[in-house]
This record gives C-alpha cells, structure tokens and sequence, in this order.
C-alpha cells in the first residue's frame, strides 16, 4: 500500500504556518551527496523529497513522530509542533 | 494566572502527577497540545495493571481486551518458532485515545484544570509560557513524551541518537468485534498479543494487538539501522506484515501512525531542577526489553507530583521498581540487539532439534559460548 493511501486514513487540521523548516537548503544538498538525506529515509510521512534539486517540505502530512530532527546530520531542521492543538489528530494512537 | 502546580503534557505521565497533586489539595493546570488527551500519542498498547494500580483505581479502566495468551515468535529469513505464554498476572491492551481521556479525567475529577489545544513554548523560572499567553506555577512537571523539545531547550537532557531511538510505526485494522474473536479464537473480553523478534529485512521489534473490533500491528526498528540500510518504515512494516495478511484480510485501514522510542535517558538526563520536574519518556524511561513505557510514565509522573524536593525525587526514582527496572534492562538490549539473528536461530534450531531428537545443530553455537553467558549473566541482572 501506498504511503498517500494510508494517510489518506489520518484526520488533520492543516495549520496555515509550516511546523516545519529547512533552516539551509544548501547543507540539504551537501547532505543529499553525502548522506543520501536521512530525513527522506527515516520519515514514515513522506514528508520530505527532492524536487528539482530542492527540498520540499510537506509538513502538512508529518505525523509529528519526531525521527527527522534526530537523524538530520546537519542539525537543519526547525522542528515545533503545530499550533493551538492543529496538526494530526489520532484515534486509537 | 497562578497555579501551585503546571503539569505539560496530559500523557499516562502527566495525566498521573496532575492526579497526584491534585489529590494533595494542590491547586493544578494541566496543559495539552493535543485537541484532546490521546489525540498525539501512539503506542501499541498492551499495559500491566500491577504499575497502573500504584496510583490509579482501576476498576473502570476503558481496556480494549484482557490477554490471555501472548504469542512470542522469534523470526529470521527463512525459521520460525512460536513460544505461547499464558500471562498470571493482568494484562490490558488499550487504545491511547480511550486511556489518555479517561487518565487525563481522573486528573480532572481529582480537581485539576485541563486545558487542550495549547502547545507550552517556553519556561522561565515559574513561568510557563504558551501560544495563548503565560501562567505561573510554584512545580512544573514537564511530561512532554520522547520529542522532548522543552526539557531539551532547558538544558534537562540532549537530543536521543539514532542508535538510543527506535521508530515505532503501526497501523489499525478494523472489523467487527465477532470476527476479531473467531480469527483469534476469542471469547468475550479475552484477548491475544504477539511479540514477534526479527532479524529479517533487519533487527525489530514487531506487535500485534487485538482491540475489541480491531487490531493494531506495528513494528520497531532502531533509526540508525533504518538509515544505514535505507529501508523505509513502511517498507519495514510491509514486510513485517507479510507472513499475517491473513490475519487482516478482508478488513480495513483505519489508522496509520509512528513515534520514536527513546533507549536511554535517566540517569544520564536529569530529572529535576529547582522546582521543574521531568518525566515519562521525556525522560527516556522505556524498558528497551519489553517496551513498556506507560508503566513507567505513570510510576515517574506520580513520584514527580509527590516529591517534595528534587533531591527526593531523584532518590525515587532509583528506589522505584518500575524504573530500576528500565535503568538496568539497557546495557542488555545493547549485547542483545546486534545478536538478535543469533537468538532468532539459537531458539529455532533448539526447538527443531528438540522435536527432531538431534542436537548436534547446536554445535554451531559452541563457539558462541562466551557471548551467550555475558547476556546470561547481564539479564541477571535485570531480575531482583
Ligand atoms: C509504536 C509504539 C508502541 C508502544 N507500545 C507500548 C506498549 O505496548 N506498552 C507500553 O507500556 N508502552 C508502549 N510504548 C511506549 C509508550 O507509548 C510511552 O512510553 C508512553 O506514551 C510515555 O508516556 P508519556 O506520558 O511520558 O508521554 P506521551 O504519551 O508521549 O505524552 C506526552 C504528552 O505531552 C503532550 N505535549 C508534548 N509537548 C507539549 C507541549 N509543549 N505543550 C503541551 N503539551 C505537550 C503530548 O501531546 C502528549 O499528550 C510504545 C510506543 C510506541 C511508539
Ligand atoms: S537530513 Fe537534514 S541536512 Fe539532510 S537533507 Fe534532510 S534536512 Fe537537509
Ligand atoms: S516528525 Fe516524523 S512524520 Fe513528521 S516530518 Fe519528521 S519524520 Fe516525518
């Protein structure tokens, strides 16, 4: 199954700001060479993906499991959690 | 606004020290990012009544099932044994949602004031500051979970490594309540759990949980061996889920979720400073051999809502069962997790030697001799 599909099961409230940011996207290129970026390995989301030889963040699909800050190499991700409870909500969890 | 008491985060952690303070006649505000309790937090989730019990009546504890029989398989590429253990003691499955509420209601029955949809930013001294503005607190319990981005910004403890972090991630089936029951041979509120240890695509950690209508399957696997061999935690759990297809056949996604699992913390982060107190996973306190973390955030939370100083906390902590428990299981799950190929082929060529009468199989393991008794001697010492 497809990791859209199984998203498509989540219930979201979208927060207008992003959770989420690339503080340089250079590094992430420098990272994406020599590290084959874990953020796009290790994310269960698919939130993070090279678009034209830019990083792309689809914070709106982070299911705010926390691994991407801890295996950035690079320390280049701002990671706080969406606002005024917005973001995913569980239902069994 | 001043409280005697703000607690972050309405968790199994936060949810019992809120409880314990406010049983106390402490005046508390307990504080949730989440929409509701639950509504963040993912576990599998089987749970032990004996360490919920220490602070919680639980008489009307919202389970899902009460496992009669956990299944424990040891899996590698090509074997495969099953061990049934019929548990003495009582054990739960739960879905968080349910649990957080109704903890988190215990909470507020005892008189705390529980309030949702807001994130804590920052603390300064007392004062706890939120997106909707601040309040001040004599005790501040930060029972944040393992993304502990407050007590990391105060200087409590670093950000985990990717070999002190397993990613969990696990998705729900939905049926029907009778066929959960007649596939897993069911009757009424019993239930089953499956524990399943694999070395296969690599070294995890797999569950399966039934719930009432429903059941949870999940894996984890450690973030650096995630990374350094490039698998996915989807693809993890596909193949995890492979040889059970049956078991979910005809039945519907209705959850996908993850969450890191912290391997170590306390005694190395610190519990406590001045009149803040840390907690649950924020402070790293999963048993890495069982994962059972709840146990051990309610067992904190309460000690943390209790403690009259953070002198007395920390020695509560060490004298604490639950926790010494943890603090002792991680030097063997750091011998036992590269070995898991090991013990996956040690258990099934002993059955099948067992069953064939032949145990010259086990030669091979000879020479495994010496590693065999140091995890011998160290699981040693995870027992009293
Ligand atoms: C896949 C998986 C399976 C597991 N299986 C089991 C199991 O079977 N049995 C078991 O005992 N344990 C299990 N665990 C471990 C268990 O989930 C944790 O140990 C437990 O949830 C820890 O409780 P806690 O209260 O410390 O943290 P959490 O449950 O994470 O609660 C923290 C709370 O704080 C809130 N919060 C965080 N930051 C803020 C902030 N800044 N402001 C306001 N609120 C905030 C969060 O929204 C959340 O509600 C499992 C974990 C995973 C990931
Ligand atoms: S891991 Fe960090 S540096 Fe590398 S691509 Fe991802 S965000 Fe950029
Ligand atoms: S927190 Fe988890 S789901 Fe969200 S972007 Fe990071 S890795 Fe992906």
């Amino acid at each position: 199954m497809r990791v859209e599909e199984r998203l498509y099961t989540l219930r979201y409230k979208r927060d207008e700001k992003p959770h989420l940011e690339i503080k340089d996207q250079q590094t992430c290129n420098k990272c994406h060479e020599t590290y084959k970026s874990p953020c796009i390995i290790v994310c269960p989301a698919n939130v993070y993906s090279f678009v034209e030889g830019k990083i792309i963040v689809s914070y709106e699909n982070c299911l705010e499991c926390g691994a991407c800050k801890i295996v950035c190499p690079f320390n280049n991700i701002i990671w706080k959690y969406p606002r005024y409870g917005l973001g995913i909500s569980l239902r069994y969890g | 606004m001043k409280y005697d008491a703000i607690v972050i985060g309405a968790g199994p952690s936060g949810s019992a020290s809120a409880y314990t303070l406010a049983k106390n006649g402490y005046k508390v505000l307990l504080i949730e990012r989440g929409s509701e309790p639950g509504a963040k937090n993912v576990s599998g989730a089987m749970i032990r009544e004996s360490e919920i019990s220490k602070v919680f009546e639980t008489k009307d504890i919202p389970f899902e099932r009460i496992v009669k029989r956990v299944r424990l398989i040891f899996r590698s590429k090509d074997d495969e044994s099953e061990i049934i253990v019929k548990p003495k003691s009582k054990l739960y499955t739960i879905s968080r949602l349910k649990f957080d509420k109704w903890l988190a209601q215990r909470a507020e029955n005892a008189g705390a004031l529980l309030i949702t949809k807001t994130t804590v930013t920052g603390i300064e001294g007392n004062k706890v500051m939120t997106e909707r503005g601040s309040v001040e607190g004599d005790k501040i319990v930060i029972a944040e979970g393992a993304n502990a981005l407050l007590s990391m910004s105060l200087g409590f403890r670093r950000e985990l490594k990717n070999e002190e972090t397993v990613l969990g991630v696990k998705e729900v089936y939905a049926s029907t309540r009778n066929e959960v029951e007649k596939r897993f041979n069911l009757q009424g509120d019993e239930g089953e759990s499956w524990r399943i240890i694999s070395d296969y695509p690599l070294p995890s950690a797999g569950f399966i949980y039934t719930y009432k209508d429903s059941i949870a399957i999940g894996v984890g696997a450690r973030v650096d061996e995630i990374i350094t061999r490039g698998i996915r935690p989807f693809e993890l759990l596909d193949s995890f889920k492979m040889p059970y297809v049956e078991l979910v056949k005809g039945f519907s996604l209705r959850e996908y979720s993850a969450k890191i699992i912290p391997e170590n913390g306390f005694p190395s982060f610190k519990p406590c400073e001045g009149s803040v107190y840390v907690t649950g996973d924020a402070l790293g306190l999963v048993d890495p051999l069982t994962f059972d973390g709840i146990g051990p955030a309610i067992i904190s939370g309460y000690l943390a809502g209790k403690a009259e100083n953070c002198y007395s906390y920390s020695k509560m902590l060490f004298e604490a069962r639950e926790i010494s428990k943890v603090i002792k299981s991680r030097p063997l799950v750091k011998e036992l997790l590269p070995n898991i190929g090991l013990y996956s082929h040690l258990v099934n060529d002993f059955l099948t030697s067992w069953v064939e009468g032949d145990f010259s199989k086990l030669r091979y393991y000879k020479s495994s001799l010496g590693k065999l008794m140091k995890h011998l001697i160290l699981g040693l010492g995870v027992i009293e």
